[in-house]
């Protein structure tokens, strides 16, 4: 199939923008085409959010449509969804580029500098198997 | 006219004529969906005109209350009852909406109608407004959404275009 995440009951998707950035929620219902009721752990709890501040993931759970909070919760501590949603890449990404902006001045200051430095040598390391080539 | 707000509110005006002596005045109760108090009281006074000999200069209000949403978390379908003014004349509608509170709806109908018909929020009037069970919906736009199964891709998906890659060497993915 050329599809293979499909906005469904019990996807899991990853909130990309908006108030509750970097949360996680499962697609309880749908409200229209635009619009998803998800429910996630006690960060974001159950609310309406739209379909463009979400990201969609590979997890999928099985909850029956518009199930309550609590089956909602231990499907998703059966299944592991956490776990799971950690070692994806997209939630990987995320933390990494939600690191690089919290980094003060000092820190990319010394980013750069190691960066030059690295740089520096595999640059030199380059011209010299060149030179003897 | 109002409006501009992000949701509308709902509120439950009761008011009566003003009591000539020991008359007891009978009391009339209205529920009406605007952005504030102020302009709930005024749609209050213009619908009760039309309604009753009785005007804002002559009545009071008892009680005005703004009602919550009773399962914000629970998706149902609103049928809502309008009457609108067009261009050339009076007309009544009934249109669905799928929304988490009634409010929500209202808001859905206000916008929709000045998208599909110009409809300015002056020239609307809510009649009724009611939950309708999925069976008893009567737009596919609704009832495309009673499915249990329901599924569906994102296909060729745009984000947001992040505007220092305008020109770059391999075409995007829209793949989600």
């Amino acid at each position: 199939m050329l599809y293979k995440r499909y906005i469904e009951i019990g996807r899991v998707c990853f909130i990309r923008l908006g108030d509750d950035i970097g949360k996680y929620g499962v697609i309880v219902d749908l409200v229209d085409q635009k619009h998803l009721l998800v429910d996630g752990p006690d960060g974001i709890g159950r609310k309406v959010v739209r379909l463009n501040q979400v990201a969609l993931t590979d997890i999928k759970i099985n909850i029956p449509r518009g199930c309550k909070t609590k089956t909602v919760r231990t499907a998703m501590a059966k299944e592991g969804v956490e776990a799971k949603l950690a070692a994806t890449s997209l939630v990987k990404k995320f933390a990494a580029k939600n690191a690089k902006a919290q980094l003060g001045d000092f820190a990319r200051f010394k980013n750069r500098v190691a960066k030059t430095a690295s740089n520096r040598k595999i640059r030199s390391t380059v011209r010299k198997l060149k030179k003897s080539s | 006219m109002k409006f501009k707000c992000a949701e509308l509110k709902e509120f439950e005006i009761v008011g009566r004529p003003l009591p000539k002596g020991d008359e007891k005045m009978p009391v009339y109760k209205m529920t009406i969906f605007a952005p504030d108090e102020i302009v709930a009281k005024s749609r209050f006074w213009y619908f009760l005109r039309q309604l009753k000999k009785v005007r804002k200069v002559n009545g009071e209000i008892l009680r005005m209350t703004e009602m919550s949403n009773s399962s914000p978390t629970k998706i149902k379908n609103f049928g809502i009852w309008v009457r609108y003014d067009s261009r050339s004349g009076s007309h009544n509608m009934y249109r669905e909406y799928r929304d988490v509170s009634r409010t929500g709806a209202i808001t859905q109908c206000y916008r929709d109608m000045a998208a599909r018909h110009r409809a300015r929020p002056h020239s609307i009037q809510i009649m009724k407004i009611e939950v309708v069970k999925a069976a008893d919906t009567k737009r596919p736009v609704i009832k495309q959404m009673h499915d249990s199964k329901i599924k569906f891709p994102l296909p060729h998906r745009i984000l947001k275009f992040n505007k220092k890659s305008i020109f770059v060497a391999d075409r995007p993915s829209t793949m989600q």
